[in-house]
């Protein structure tokens, strides 16, 4: 759970620490009559004047809150308390009792609220303690949602079933594991009520249905100014202010509680920036499909800002397979997204150039990057099945690609599509046009991404981690196939990954990366045969060996970005480290024609 | 198929459940139809005379009896007559539920109209001063109470502008300039709320599903911004909307009654309140056994539409 | 503050040019009627409150009624009298029924008889019982023998709750065929009901409308903005907060009379309010005005003693101060009835209506003052209504009016040994008012019911069966182009609809 917003817990606070002390403060008494002056204006003795019998309104509207609050909390805590034990019976027992304990909150949620108000209240006649069972009912079904779901997505989940056979009863079960999980939500839904049961409160009052006269509650007095409202309208301001904001104050608070439960809803923002200190530069005069140097990519965290991807270089020639290989926050991903302009909405290019067919990516506007984007370069994502909009068919999201740069007729697309499916080896291309994504299996679904990848004969081709969703022999067919496709088209392939073996296989050329920075490069054979950079050294232990000799893992782990060492970035972790690497910031040499390396000691490695 | 025939079997064990509870609910509260009746002016009934109703009334038979002849009444479609003025309370219903209905949907209309463009375009330019301003105004509207909303409507707009009547009801045939204007002041006061719930809703969704990878995969593809929020964007975000819009909808069906009180709108809500105030029981039955039955096809059309807008529920 | 207060300046400059004051304008010959709420039946002898009343006024007359003095006057019956023998005579005019049927003793007779029927439920019912017989010696003379003396009898017959009906009309429509000014023309349950003049009602030339309109505003707030917006040109039941800023307004008028009243009911069966002297007590420590005031807006006048209004034939000034303001006297008579440290009880009132929890509210405020700690029980009305009826209460603040301007009007709130009913105190039987009530009814002479009225005053102050609070004023408002309509004096305010026949508009 992230860090809850202070501003609205605070507001909240606020108002209930006011609440609370009420009886402490020297304020008149709320329900003291003083006939003679009632509907008086503000004064010095009743800053905010006089009701219609003459009462303090800053007294009722304090005690008001006291009322409010105390209704809200009461009920929301008791429909907490007992929807939460029914969802968690309900989502462990199953069968009858999950039924009734499910279903009975349909029936609660089919009785108009007002009814069972009216109900509960001419029962047991109107007043705050009425109130607090009415609401409570009404939340009752909130509650029992929000631990139910949270038990049935608990309860399949390894660490209960472990639990469960260690011979754990079901209460422990719920109490120990489920519970933590649920809080969370729970915490959510019971602010959600309280916000909630202040407005229903204040309604049924107004309505005659809830606190009972002279106590002072806001939707009594809303209701009574609106009698006065022409004579004395700042009757009605007051209660009304007061209950607007705080209903304000506490829904910014389930927001609040909300983002940091579940941090999907908080994205940053979704802009491009081009730096206006980008170089221009020149098109360099070379036979590279694409040529990139310098680039550097920043992100403005909380923490100030930091620069996953530095100093980044290199070349693709047409017909060339050049693979990035790194851990994972190593910049590799970035890369490959910074080159199309598909950097995440808090990420953006601060220094560089990206060369290709005689433009500089790094500067083109949207309009010129949308050109290329699928067109001239189309990249392959990781995990096909969320790259792929769930609610088209797959024939439609290729027709789709083919059509954001060439105007298809639509008898022929579908005949394109074929055509291209069949490319990629799709079983059954003619029937799978029509399918969902979800009826496709991994290995199908990255033919489909690939299809729409190679729709507009790109000259390049970015593939991020395209196999690694993929169980193995699958892996292997798409290899083959993009390794194919390259051939065939005579593209630039960049194929990003965090497996040698894959390298070994597919590249002509290898880029390591670590902590943001290209560590060693050149042919693939040669890195394999001697690497120049203990990274690269580890790398390669690290990877499942031919011979079956047990792979060596690499000791510690990637430095945080707010935490870049000054010196080496990998000295940390290097088993070769001496104290110049943490004195001074190594620079990438080149070592021989095609070949660089970051490490000051590259010669002793040699 | 057999899904479905399972959902209608549960909605019918829920109305069941409903309209018993409703039963028994409404004669256990204190309150005597057949008093009340004839007491109308504060003045004294003649407990002869009260006794002669509950004969009339049927209300001396013993309340298996009264429940059993109920449902049997049910069953054959007979909603029974109400013991104010012995007219159909069917009748009734089917006059007040057009104008709830007409209500609910003029609101969610202008919720939507409002809501959705709103909420998309605020995470289209997300933390810009519109979205500020947008994101501000929805909390207000959530905020302030409806009957605060109707109140001030009708002192600015009636009393004050006279731009529109003071509240009230004329049927769509008799003047229909008319009907519109009293049927837009408490159809936008309760909008106002749910425009500010869908635009929160749209706004959250958008931007969630903006983050996900079909959109970059989408844009991979060098298609235009309007396409990928409206081919790819809005169809996933909306899902969660009209669940949410639709339950609100539910809610909504006898939970109009602050503003029909407030504008004087004669609908379903307020025959609710009218005939639990006269220990109306037939229609008390009546109405709550209308709405939840539209509350509980409400939510199977929900589930329907959730087929049609996402395939993976169609084969699951 | 500074932005708010600037745009309210701003828009407040603004309104009059946005203000659409065309929008409605009343259309001569047509009149709309804002209604407190809608009938929940217009059975014509059945009470169903005075919106009720009010409709069925237009379309059932009965054979007499009220002029718009107050006084009564034929309707149906051009002449009436008390005959040497007891019986009173009524002589028929030429009237006609909606269905063109002429009114005749027949329908008269069998009107009483319905009403007066085993398996009626009439209001009437129980007064028509003492009715021994109807004679109809001719088509346009009705004889009622009482079984006894019954002085009051033209009240009765002029009741919204007696109309005559044509004979057997009831079997095809519940509401019966009426004799009066106007022919319902559609009925919208729950919004409006609309009327037409009969072109044969029996005084010419009326009613001067031709169509009239009748639609219910339930919330008091709203009738009034109907009203000043333009929707409706006269309401009924202004509610007090409202009624200066319609005196203020030159397009508006008011008529209002002090009519209905509050008052409090006891539980005669639990302890202490089975002592005269705490109910006295009570009805010492209670400052009216402040009553008046917090719930009435200042329209009212207090009452301490009978509620009979003043100016009224059998108003004693003296007497009708009986219970002054006198906290002292208060507590040295709970002290004489061995409560003098104060009790805790509880008071009934309900929280669907705004005057009865205002009341209540300042009620117990008072009652604290001389050591009575009153919790308010607020149910809804119908809840209170039953608690009323099965005496679960202590006390109680209730509100009526007398049923028509004679001291017998308020029979039903005083006489203990009719059933029991919410509107009077519980178990509270004083055989001594029982026995002055049943002698002014049978009595015909004027000085004789006046010494006899005179004692029941007496009794009431010494018995306090119940204690009264506050006359109320019961208001009409109406745009200035309604003419001719009359909000008749005290207790008859609900009869006031009476006079739409002769309004008029624009």
């Amino acid at each position: 759970m992230r860090r809850v917003r202070l501003g609205p817990v605070i507001a909240v606070a606020a108002i209930a620490l006011i609440a609370f002390l009420v009886p402490l403060l020297p304020l008149p008494d709320p329900v003291h009559m003083d006939v003679a002056h009632h509907l008086s204006a503000p004064s010095m003795v009743h800053p905010l004047g006089q009701d219609e019998y003459g009462r303090d309104v800053l007294s009722r509207l304090l005690w008001g809150a006291r009322t409010s609050l105390a209704v809200a909390a009461a009920s929301a805590l008791v429909a907490c308390i007992f929807g939460v034990a029914l969802g968690l019976v309900g989502g462990f027992m199953r069968g009858v009792v999950e039924f009734i304990a499910v279903r009975s909150m349909d029936v609660v949620l089919c009785f108009p609220p007002l009814l069972l108000a009216l109900l509960i209240v001419t029962l047991l006649g109107p007043g705050a303690r009425t109130l607090i069972p009415v609401l409570a009912v009404l939340y009752l079904p909130g509650f029992v949602r929000v631990a139910y779901a949270g038990v049935l997505s608990v309860r399949s989940q390894d660490y209960v079933e472990a639990v469960r056979a260690l011979g754990a009863g079901p209460i422990r079960i719920m109490l120990r594991t489920v519970l933590p999980n649920v809080a969370g939500p729970v915490l959510v839904q019971f602010s959600l009520a309280a916000a909630s049961a202040v407005v229903l409160e204040s309604g049924l009052s107004f309505l005659g249905l809830g606190v009972v006269p002279p106590a002072p509650s806001w939707g009594l007095m809303i209701g009574a100014a609106r009698a006065t409202m022409v004579q004395a309208p700042l009757l009605l301001l007051w209660p009304c202010a007061a209950l607007s904001l705080t209903i304000l104050a506490m829904n910014a608070l389930c927001d609040a509680l909300r983002d940091a439960v579940d941090p999907h809803t908080v994205p940053g923002r979704v802009r491009r920036r081009i730096l206006p200190a980008l170089p221009l530069g020149r098109a360099p005069t070379g036979t590279a499909v694409l040529d990139v140097r310098n680039l550097g990519v920043a992100i403005d965290t909380p923490l100030g800002v930091i620069h996953p991807v530095r100093d980044v270089s290199f070349t693709v020639r047409a017909g060339e397979t050049l693979a990035i290989v790194g851990e994972s926050g190593s910049g590799k991903t970035l890369t490959g997204l910074a080159l199309l302009g598909l950097l995440p909405s808090a990420a953006y290019v601060h220094q560089g150039m990206a060369w290709f067919q005689g433009h500089n990516l790094l500067r083109d506007d949207e309009v010129a990057l949308r050109r290329v984007r699928g067109g001239a370069m189309a990249m392959v994502f990781q995990d096909p099945l969320s790259s792929l909009n769930p609610v088209h068919r797959i024939g439609r999201q290729i027709i789709e690609a083919m059509r954001a740069h060439f105007d298809v007729p639509h008898h022929e697309a579908r005949e394109e599509v074929v055509a291209l499916l069949q490319r990629v080896g799709m079983p059954d291309p003619e029937r799978r046009v029509g399918a969902y994504p979800h009826e496709l299996s991994g290995g199908m679904r990255q033919r489909t991404m690939i299809a729409m990848a190679i729709a507009n004969d790109p000259r390049l081709l970015i593939a991020d981690e395209p196999t690694t969703a993929l169980d193995v022999t699958i892996q292997a067919q798409v290899l083959d196939l993009l390794a194919d496709l390259r051939r065939e088209l005579g593209m630039g392939l960049v194929f990003i990954t965090h497996s040698l073996p894959v390298v070994a296989e597919i590249a002509d050329r290898v880029l390591v990366m670590y902590a943001g920075e290209i560590v060693e490069q050149g042919p693939v054979r040669e890195i394999f045969a001697a690497p120049l950079h203990p990274y690269t050294a580890a790398l390669l232990q690290s990877a499942p060996q031919d011979d079956g000799t047990l792979p060596i893992g690499i000791p510690g782990t990637v430095p945080l970005p707010h935490a870049m060492p000054s010196g080496c970035a990998f000295a940390p972790r290097c088993t070769r480290r001496q104290e110049v690497c943490d004195a001074q910031h190594p620079t990438l040499t080149e070592v021989a024609p095609g070949r660089a390396t970051r490490c000051l000691r590259w010669r002793e490695l040699a | 198929m057999l899904w479905i025939a399972r959902r209608i079997g549960v909605a019918i064990l829920l109305v069941w459940a409903v309209a018993s509870i409703v039963f028994l609910a409404i004669r256990l509260v204190p309150g005597d139809p057949a008093e009340l009746l004839l007491s109308q002016g504060g003045v004294a009934p003649d407990p002869a005379t009260v006794a002669e109703l509950h004969e009339q009334l049927g209300l001396d038979r013993p309340v298996l009896t009264q429940y059993i002849d109920n449902f049997r009444h049910l069953l054959s479609g007979d909603l029974g007559q109400s013991l104010q003025d012995g007219s159909p309370v069917a009748g009734e219903i089917a006059r007040r539920l057009p104008r709830t209905l007409e209500l609910i949907g003029v609101a969610a209309v202008f919720a939507v109209l409002l809501g959705i463009p709103g909420g998309l375009f605020a995470a289209i330019r997300r933390d810009s001063a519109l979205d500020r301003i947008g994101t501000y105004l929805s909390a207000l509207a959530l905020a302030v109470p409806v009957f605060v909303v109707g109140t001030l409507m009708v002192l600015v707009f009636a009393q004050t502008l006279r731009w529109v009547p003071a509240g009230g009801y004329v049927p769509l045939a008799r003047d229909p300039l008319q009907h519109l204007a009293l049927l837009a002041m408490p159809a936008i006061t309760i909008g106002l709320g749910l425009a500010a719930t869908v635009f929160r809703m749209t706004r959250a969704s958008v931007l969630d599903v903006s983050q996900r990878d079909f959109v970059r995969a989408a844009r991979a593809k060098g298609l235009g911004q309007a396409r990928i929020l409206l081919h790819h964007v809005l169809r996933n975000a909306l899902m969660p909307v009209v669940t949410v819009l639709a339950l609100h909808l539910g809610t909504l069906l006898g939970g109009t009654v602050l503003v029909e009180y407030v504008f004087n709108y004669p609908g379903l809500s307020g025959l609710l309140v009218e005939a639990v105030n006269a220990r109306d029981y037939p229609e008390v039955e009546g109405v709550v056994l209308v709405i939840s039955v539209l509350f509980v096809a409400l939510n199977l059309v929900v589930d329907l539409l959730y087929a049609v807008l996402d395939p993976r529920v169609r084969t699951a | 503050m500074k932005l708010t207060r600037r745009s309210a300046l701003i828009a407040g400059a603004s309104l009059p040019f946005l203000r659409n004051s065309a929008r409605a304008a009343t259309t001569p010959g047509r009149l709309v009627f804002g209604l407190s709420s809608y009938p929940p039946t217009m059975l014509p002898w059945a009470n169903a409150g005075t919106a009720a009343a009010t409709a069925k006024l237009m379309f059932h007359r009965g054979l007499l009624g009220y002029g718009p003095d107050g006084t009564l006057r034929g309707e149906l019956a051009e002449k009436w009298e008390h005959a040497e023998d007891g019986a009173w005579v009524l002589h028929l005019r030429d009237a006609v029924f909606h269905n063109g049927a002429p009114v005749t003793s027949a329908d008269v007779a069998w009107t009483v008889e319905q009403v007066a029927a085993e398996k009626s439920t009439a209001y009437l019912r129980a007064e028509m019982q003492r009715i021994a017989r109807v004679d109809t010696p001719d088509a346009k003379i009705v004889r009622l023998v009482t079984k006894e003396p019954m002085a009051t009898l033209p009240y009765l017959l002029a009741s919204y709750f007696l109309p005559v009906v044509a004979k057997d009309s009831t079997k095809d429509n519940p509401l019966g065929v009426g004799a009066g000014p106007f022919v319902m023309t559609s009925e919208e349950r729950g919004v409006a009901l609309d009327f037409q003049a009969f072109d044969k009602f029996y005084r010419p030339g009326l009613p001067k409308l031709k169509t009239l309109r009748m639609v219910a505003y339930a919330d008091e707030n709203l009738r009034v903005a109907a009203l000043q917006a333009g929707d409706v040109d006269l309401i009924e039941y202004v509610p007090w907060q409202s009624m200066p800023s319609i005196e203020a307004d030159p397009k508006l008028s008011l008529q209002s009379t002090p009519g209905p009243f509050m008052y409090l009911t006891f539980n005669g069966k639990v302890k202490p309010f089975d002592d005269a002297r705490v109910r006295q007590a009570v009805a010492h420590a209670i400052r009216r005005e402040e009553i008046i005031k917090a719930a009435f807006f200042g329209r009212g006048s207090p009452i301490e003693g009978l509620p009979l209004t003043e100016g009224t034939a059998f108003y004693d000034a003296k007497l009708a101060r009986g219970w002054t303001y006198d906290p002292a006297k208060a507590k040295s008579l709970l002290a004489a009835a061995g409560v003098g440290s104060g009790f805790s009880c509880k008071l009934l009132s309900t929280a669907q209506y705004g005057m009865h929890k205002d009341t209540a509210a300042v009620v117990q405020q008072h009652l604290a003052e001389i050591g009575i700690q009153a919790e308010l029980v607020l149910p809804d009305w119908a809840t209170r209504v039953t608690l009323g009826n099965r005496g679960q209460y202590e006390m109680a603040v209730m509100g009526s009016a007398s049923e028509y301007n004679d001291p017998d009007g308020l029979t039903s709130f005083l006489a203990g040994n009719l059933a029991v009913s919410y509107v009077r105190s519980f178990g509270l039987d004083i055989p001594k008012i029982d026995e002055l009530l049943a002698a002014g009814r049978a009595e015909f002479d004027d000085a004789r019911r006046h010494a006899i009225y005179t004692e029941l005053q007496q009794v009431f102050l010494d018995q306090a069966p119940i204690v009264g609070l506050c006359f109320r004023a019961q208001g009409y408002a109406m745009s200035k182009q309604v003419t001719g309509f009359h909000n008749l004096p005290g207790a008859l305010t609900f009869y006031s609809g009476t006079t739409l026949e002769e309004t008029t508009t624009g």
